[in-house]
């Protein structure tokens, strides 16, 4: 059997079902096709935040502050919150070094426009009294907020469905074809065969695979991280919180951070959110460990102690549930968007890393302005796809 | 069925009523999994140890799919809540990666 629309997506994750909702509103046919269940990828398995302190200046601020608008056109147009929350977010200074590199970043940021700062302990104690006293400084941004990624996926999904959209799940794509009036046929596991002139590749992690189907050079690279998930408990500060760690080993490769072996193999760095069901999730690890989605006992661990050591407190809470999702990483942490040269109607829109969420809607948004052939962005050349076609 | 029965929780920890799973359901979310993942029954204090099964008729009902295949594939540690001060436990090392 045959199916024929405007546009193929393959993957049903947060960007498949944002590129999906946001063509269709657009006037196209969309197939969004997914070898998995609902959010069976890292959309289902992450943190929501939509998060600006972690971020250089540069396109991917900017974006973030784009999505945050769509996000609010979304919640008006779905008539739903989203589980969208604005609790703002430090991030913990643990040494006279990581303050230095946060102190010039912070700097940075705010020449940029963001609304960020640092702060001195007596203010640290006053937004989180639970802290443990070995911080020694902290930034605060009241930007940093987040929406619920389950609540965004099915909104996209009903009220796109509502505008004709339409999403297959459980069927992989297995193979694509370009036929001689230029095409595609796009074949499944069960059999199926959906045809369109554009096929838009959203497969996250598995971008890669995807893109060999039709000879396309996707870099995507799978990051795993661990998170665990506390009971509901009542607020435990103000804000949400994070290490500076990763932040200070992004920023400067030459700084060794505070870490055990261990640790540092697996790239551990404090993550502390409050989610909208008022359990917390708690990560998180970086691990390069292929397409392997589970969770380890020696991740938890981690977690866990480093928990402790910031949280002390939270020693008699319980955690409830443990997961792991694949970020889905590029060589140069951003993006790829667009057409690939010398293939076309083929495009990309993948490699998130660990701001999908954050970027979903404005990732779709562009997608679908690209597809309908609108007039370039150049801001958006530094996320084409093609700056790897030659590697 | 009442109209009334259709509010009754199938999911207490998270109040989930009847009525929103099989709205889930008629939208095309069929397994275990996927009504947890839109609809949160499952997903508090007791991680579906009461409504698992419950869940999973309701959608073979309604849907002719055999049991096994709407159930949860694999159960992840931790099975029931643990407190963070478990890893200060010898016994916690014995718990298996899955
Ligand atoms: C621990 C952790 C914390 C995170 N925290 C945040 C955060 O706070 N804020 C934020 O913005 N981001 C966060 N992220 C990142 C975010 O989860 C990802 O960037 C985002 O989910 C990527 O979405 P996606 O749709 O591209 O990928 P996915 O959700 O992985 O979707 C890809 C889909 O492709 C499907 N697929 C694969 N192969 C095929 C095939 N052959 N045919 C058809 N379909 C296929 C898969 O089934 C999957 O559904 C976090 C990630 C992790 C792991």
């Amino acid at each position: 059997m045959t199916h024929a629309a405007d546009v193929l997506v393959i993957g049903g994750g947060i960007i498949g079902l944002s590129c999906g909702f946001y063509l269709t509103k657009r006037g196209k046919r969309v197939c969004v096709l997914d070898s998995g269940g609902f959010a069976d990828g890292a959309s289902g398995a992450c943190d929501d935040m939509i998060l600006f302190q972690s971020k250089k200046p540069g396109i991917n601020l900017e974006l973030t502050f784009e999505s945050l608008e769509l996000y609010k056109s979304l919640r008006a147009e779905v008539d739903d919150n989203l589980g969208f929350a604005n609790l703002g977010g430090m991030v913990l200074i643990e040494n006279q070094q990581e303050l230095e590199i946060m102190e010039e970043f912070v700097s940075q940021q705010r020449s940029y426009g963001l609304d960020v700062e640092v702060i001195d302990k007596r203010e640290i104690h006053k937004k989180q009294p639970f802290l443990s006293d070995h911080i020694i400084a902290s930034t605060y941004s009241k930007m940093d907020s987040q929406i619920d990624p389950f609540a965004v996926m099915r909104a996209f999904e009903r009220k796109g469905s509502s505008y004709g959209m339409k999403v297959f799940r459980r069927n992989g794509v297995v193979g694509i074809e370009r036929i001689g009036n230029g095409d595609y046929l796009v074949s499944t596991q069960d059999g199926t065969v959906f045809q369109a002139p554009i096929v838009v590749n959203a497969a996250g992690t598995w971008a890669g695979q995807i893109g060999e189907m039709v000879g396309a050079n996707v870099p995507i690279t799978p990051k795993r991280g661990q998170i665990i998930i506390t009971e509901r408990v009542p607020p435990i500060g103000e804000t949400n919180l994070w290490s500076a760690k990763y932040l200070v080993t992004k920023l400067r490769n030459d700084v060794v951070v505070d870490l055990n072996e261990d640790e540092r193999s697996m790239g551990l760095s404090f993550a502390f959110t409050r989610s909208g069901g008022d359990t917390y999730l708690v990560g998180s690890t970086r691990e390069y460990v292929g397409f392997d989605k589970g969770t380890t006992i020696g991740g938890i661990r981690a977690i866990i102690n480093q928990t402790l050591k910031y949280l002390p407190r939270l020693r008699d809470v319980n955690f409830i549930r443990a997961i792991a999702g694949l970020r889905p990483s590029t060589p140069d942490g951003r993006m790829l968007l667009g057409e690939h040269a010398g293939i076309d109607g083929f495009f990309t829109a993948a490699g998130h890393e660990g701001d999908g969420i954050a970027l979903a809607p404005i990732t779709g948004t562009l997608l679908a302005a690209m597809v309908c052939r609108d007039p370039g962005d150049h801001r958006l050349d530094e996320l084409s796809p093609n700056r790897f076609a030659n590697l | 069925m009442a109209d009334d029965d259709k509010d009754m929780f199938i999911c207490r920890c998270e109040e989930v009523t009847l009525r929103e799973i099989e709205q889930a359901i008629d939208e095309g979310f069929v397994t275990v999994t996927d009504i947890k993942r839109v609809t949160r029954a499952g997903m508090g204090l007791c991680q579906g140890r009461t409504c698992t099964k419950t869940i999973a008729r309701i959608i073979a009902q309604r849907t002719g799919k055999p049991l096994e295949e709407v159930l949860p594939k694999s159960y992840r540690y931790p099975v029931r809540p643990e407190k963070l001060q478990v890893v200060e436990n010898e016994e916690f090392n014995d718990a298996k990666d899955s």
